[in-house]
């Protein structure tokens, strides 16, 4: 085990390497830097020398290659420079950050696994009945819209029309009468939303397809109660999927969903990348996108370790092939 | 099978349905019904959304000498600047009493006694010279706008020599990078200075600034003892924001809310301010460079249309680069107003027919073909750009739109685009020369287009030595007409500013220069 | 073995067909547009859905309707271009990872790792910003973080039928290499893919919308569901009609698309009992 982890952090270091260079040559490639874009923002007139004078400062006069070795060299002695728009330390922005991520995809995870496992297995059980034909009607709605007018009208709803909700979600507070979550709720259900469609389908297919499986028909005629079938056996099987799924989105989550936290105002690193790579801001994009690249080995490694510790077969598969 | 199955769920879906019960408790409890008419959103606190503050508008923090930042200090009534500007932008007394030229390179400034910095520290001549002495040593525009070569200070009084004549300098004093601050006590770590302005900040971060009232005031104490405000980059938020009663006032939104709050619940206050919407024709392109094309081009845009319907109104059609409520503005020049059967004519007569049928002139085997630059930073310049394309192809241009933050490099490249379109604040200091010596004179580091007449170029000279204000708006027109007769810039419309407030709520308005938002007199009934 | 009923082949032929006629409304898009989708006439914007515009004008008081039709055309092709380019690529690319192990497997797999990792918002960003805006340029910008998804399933597919028996036999009876890949490979890893690649057509659609949602994607005038859901989305008070037009639009393509891939999976892979009767 140890070794298999060893080599997958190994692996960390080229795939670091490949992304990073990758985007900072997009960026250069894309034209536009910081200085100029940002000037330009304010509708004033700068003279030529200023905007050079400027450039120099931040070193964006040097030639691509020496920019992006230098910020690697700086890496390696665990500094990421300084961000261009707020001339603070780009690491500790970027963790400064990282909490309302963090805490925005543990409670959009669970929301999902709350509705989406009971949801998936009720309408298998019930395939083809009233109940389940209006799970997946609403599953199927959940995925056909896209997250940016889910957030609108959840925000319109809930808190225009009832006011139950604030529109714009402050940070969960400690507060005498306890933690005030209300800011929490609305970018959640968003992100849940289609998650829960997602999820629920696949949830739903894979119980199914268990269920159908002789052993379960044996162990009902054998007089197993059909909760212990369902417990022991099906779910365990589809442990392995959703432990799948759930890689696959907290990876996406924890990259920070932009648009969500842009109308939610919520202040994670998912806003803080799309401000970077509008405002051109190349340190804090490089974070971002080491970030991303570290989560994703990351989660990768967790997920096939316990693939294996629940399924001692796909051990064996690797070994074979 | 079913029955376990039922049981199952029927537990999941209790604790699901106990779980929205209680958010919506937890919901209901917190918030409640809406905060009523003339209460404040957030209990004693002024809750102010504003898309106008942040890292991206370069203004973020308090500090007047970095970047933009002193339009937040000045904005959120924080610092001052020795004059500002009334509201057809003269410059009057704020921090300074009176000034005086003693020669074309010397002024001698009075300041106003009995005011105190936040920090404690008395204003005087000395304070101010250490403030503005840092400023000319640090700021990157200051220095080449003020061109000041010594400061004196002497009790109350201030001398400042320039290193040439400055007939504008007052006018550049009133820039919110003039907003006088205590150097003593410096810039704290989160950005935050000590000004003698109505409120103190006691946070500031990149989207938030909490302020309280300033009890030792020089204008007395504000009424509001709590202003929070708050950054909101999302005109769709905000909107709703401000209609769910989260903020007592907004500044920033899009164009299509305004409907929302035309009822008695809400003030709107608007006025006009010195932000155009223009365009430049690309000397170099074969195609602008025929003065029928870029005649024809100024016929066709449909301003009235653009600024009625597009922007509900709020904005006002341009004939020159100034706003109506200047002395050289839109009423003292006179520019093409849409008229295509105008256009059409103009390009018939030169030579620019319909060959084809396609509804594209030619001539020579040139297509009436342009790309028109412009960006999408400004909510308007693509509405502007969609409405043009279909006013000018209904007279036989050909128009590709190019909307692009790359905007900054693709203008230099003269090959790559034939008309550009932009947003600039022509006079942020209510002098007309900056805008000339900006875009248009020769070389002009807004001059994209290559535009070039020594007409121009010796009126612009004479500007600038120029110091009865009376002959400065005389030239400022004259220079207008140059350029409009030339057709090498057109004027779309100017920005009307607005802020929307809840009904109730005073002394919170928009000024032509957009650097006045919360003042002494901001008071909820 | 094959349990399929006449149920499951029903209900696909009947969204088989609903997708050819969307996509058929999409190529035949400017012979069914009541109105010229580009015909501004500012005198009429922001009308409500009326007899004369069955849903509304927008804000140049272009007919939403002629414009919804034309943007199904955009919408449709390029979130069909980009599946299949994406289908194709990465299918190809894990073809080659799954039969020929070894470094060339890792060399690829590896690359694939690199693009899965790449936050797809930046990349989207950048190439928007490299090539220009453009809707072309967004679905490059899709396709390029869209294939690994695919060399993935095809590769597992391909490691998964290498030791099939009938491969061998294959092999015993002198067929080999490219014959050998064609002929007998692909056709049975052909299923899973084609069911991604229909499933992934309502993802790539939302995605697309999602970009024009950043001011990426389709540029003015031109009409595409995405971009007219963003622009229309300020007007969401005043002027719903502006949003939802565009919005249902892309739901009822999307979930045509999704229940068609749904029953295609079911009518493929026998062994799912998703609609046992």
């Amino acid at each position: 085990m140890g070794k298999f982890i060893a080599k997958r952090l190994l692996q960390l270091i080229p795939i670091l390497v490949g992304i990073t260079f990758l985007s900072f040559a997009l960026m250069q490639l894309a034209g536009g830097d910081y200085v100029t874009t940002m000037l330009e923002n304010t509708g004033v007139a700068v003279t030529q020398e200023v905007i050079d004078a400027r450039k120099a400062e931040l070193g964006l006069d040097r030639p691509f290659i020496e920019q992006y070795l230098s910020w690697l060299a700086g890496l390696l002695h665990g500094d990421m420079g300084t961000s261009f728009v707020s001339g603070k330390d780009v690491f500790a922005t970027f963790v400064q950050h990282l909490p309302a991520t963090l805490l925005l995809t543990l409670s959009s995870v669970i929301a999902t696994l709350v509705i989406s496992v009971p949801l998936g297995v009720y309408s298998a059980i019930h395939h083809n009945k009233a109940a389940d034909y209006i799970v997946r009607v609403t599953c199927f709605v959940g995925n056909s819209l896209p997250n940016f007018f889910v957030a609108l009208l959840l925000i319109y709803v809930f808190a225009l029309v009832l006011g139950w909700l604030p529109v714009i979600s402050p940070m969960p507070t400690l507060g005498a009468s306890g933690v005030d979550l209300t800011g929490l709720v609305l970018p959640t259900a968003t992100l849940a939303i289609a998650m829960v469609s997602k999820y629920t389908r696949q949830i739903r297919a894979a119980v199914l397809e268990e269920l159908g499986k002789p052993y379960v028909a044996a162990a009902r005629s054998r007089g197993v109660a059909g909760r212990t079938v369902l417990f022991k056996s099906v779910l365990k099987s589809c442990m392995l999927l959703i432990v799948t799924l759930l890689a696959l989105s907290i990876g996406d989550l924890l990259g920070g969903t932009a648009i969500v936290e842009t109308i939610f105002m919520w202040d994670g690193v998912g806003k803080l990348a799309v401000d970077s790579i509008t405002m051109r801001d190349y340190p804090m994009i490089q974070a971002y996108v080491v970030w991303m690249a570290i989560i994703y080995v990351f989660v990768n490694l967790v997920s096939d370790i316990l693939y294996r510790a629940l399924d001692p077969r796909v051990a064996q598969q690797e070994v074979k092939a | 099978m079913t029955h376990t199955g039922k049981g199952l769920s029927r537990r999941g879906f209790v604790g699901l349905g106990a779980g929205v019960g209680v958010a919506a408790l937890i919901g209901q409890s917190v918030f409640g019904a809406q905060a009523p008419c003339g209460a404040l959103a957030d209990g004693a606190t002024f809750a102010y959304g504003t898309t106008g503050y942040g890292p991206e508008m370069d203004d973020a923090g308090l500090n007047p000498h970095a970047n933009y930042s002193g339009w937040s200090c000045v904005r959120y009534g924080v610092g001052e600047t020795l004059f500002k500007f009334s509201d057809s932008m003269e410059p009057e007394s704020w921090l300074a009493e009176s000034y005086e030229f003693t020669d074309d390179t010397t002024v001698v400034i009075k300041l106003r006694e009995g005011v105190r910095f936040s920090s404690g520290r008395a204003m005087d001549a000395q304070a101010v010279k250490e403030c503005l002495d840092d400023l000319l040593a640090v700021h990157d525009r200051a220095p080449l706008d003020l061109e000041i070569d010594a400061i004196e200070a002497d009790g109350m009084t201030l001398a400042i020599t320039t290193k040439r004549p400055k007939p504008a300098l007052i006018n550049y004093l009133c820039d919110p990078y003039g907003a006088i601050i205590d150097m003593q006590a410096g810039v704290s770590a989160d950005n935050n200075v000590a000004g003698t302005g109505p409120f103190v900040a006691t946070s500031v971060s990149d989207t938030e600034i909490a302020l309280v009232a300033n009890a030792d005031y020089w204008g007395g104490t504000p009424s509001l003892a709590n202003v929070s405000v708050r950054s909101i980059t999302d005109g769709d938020t905000l909107t709703m924001a401000l209609q769910a009663g989260q903020i007592d006032a907004s500044y920033g939104l899009p164009y299509a809310s305004y409907a929302l709050f035309e009822n008695p619940s809400f003030n709107i206050e608007s006025c006009e301010t010195s932000r155009a919407f223009f365009a430049q024709a690309n000397y170099a392109s074969p195609v602008m460079s025929d003065p029928a094309v870029r005649h024809a081009l100024a016929l066709g845009i449909d301003k009235e249309g653009f600024v009625e319907v597009l922007l509900n109104g709020r904005g006002a059609p341009a004939a020159g680069a100034f706003p109506s409520n200047f002395a050289f503005g839109n009423d003292t020049v006179s520019a093409p107003a849409y008229d295509p059967e105008e256009a059409k004519r103009v390009l018939e007569e030169a030579g620019w027919v319909d060959s084809d049928g396609d509804g594209v002139r030619e001539k020579d085997g040139q297509r009436l073909h342009i790309v028109w630059l412009t960006y999408p930073g400004r909510q308007e310049l693509p509405l502007l750009a969609e409405s043009v394309q279909f006013s000018l192809g209904e007279i036989g241009f050909e128009v590709e739109v190019n909307c692009t933050a790359n905007h900054t490099s693709i203008r230099t490249d003269t090959s790559a685009w034939d008309v550009y379109a932009s947003a600039l604040v022509t006079a942020p200091t209510g002098d007309p020369e900056y805008f000339f010596s900006a875009t248009c004179v020769t070389d002009a580091p807004k001059n994209f287009g290559g535009y070039s007449n020594p007409d121009l170029d010796a009126l612009a000279e004479q500007l600038s030595e120029e110091f009865d204000t009376g002959k400065r708006a005389e030239l400022a027109t004259q220079m207008q007409q140059v350029i409009l007769d030339d057709d090498a810039y057109m004027f779309a419309s100017h920005l009307t500013m607005g802020i929307v407030s809840r009904a109730g709520v005073s002394g919170i308005a928009p000024h032509p220069c957009d650097y006045y938002e919360v003042t002494a007199g901001l008071a909820v009934a | 073995m094959s349990r399929l009923s006449n149920a499951t082949v029903r209900k696909m032929v009947v969204f088989a067909v609903l997708a050819v006629l969307l996509v058929l409304a999409a190529l035949f898009a400017e012979h069914l547009c009541p109105y010229d989708p580009y015909a501004q006439n500012l005198r009429e914007a922001l009308q409500a859905p009326s007899e004369a515009h069955l849903l509304g004008t927008d804000r140049y008081g272009r007919d939403m309707l002629s414009r919804v039709i034309m943007g199904g055309q955009s919408s449709i092709a390029s979130t069909l271009v980009c599946v299949a380019v994406v289908a194709l690529i990465g299918t190809a690319v894990g073809v080659v990872a799954g039969w020929r192990a070894g470094v060339l497997d890792t060399l690829l797999m590896r690359t694939s790792d690199v693009f899965l990792a790449f936050p797809g918002l930046v990349f989207a960003l950048a190439v928007a910003g490299v090539l220009g805006g453009g809707i072309q340029n967004a679905v490059i910008a899709l396709c390029a973080i869209g294939w690994p998804k695919f060399a993935r399933i095809a590769r597992s597919q391909t490691l998964a039928v290498c030791d099939a028996s009938f491969i061998q036999a294959a092999r015993m009876q002198g067929t080999k290499g490219l014959a050998l890949i064609v002929r007998h490979v692909l056709p049975n890893i052909a299923g899973p893919i084609v069911v991604c690649a229909v499933l992934d057509i309502g993802t790539m659609m939302m995605e697309l919308a999602g970009l024009s949602y950043l001011g990426l994607g389709a540029q003015p005038p031109m009409a595409e569901w995405g971009s007219m859901m963003s622009d229309g989305r300020s007007m969401l008070q005043t002027a719903p009609w502006c949003v939802l037009a565009p919005g249902l639009a892309i739901f009822i393509t999307v979930l045509v698309f999704n229940l068609l891939g749904d029953t295609l999976r079911d009518y493929l892979d026998p062994k799912k009992k998703g609609s046992a009767s």
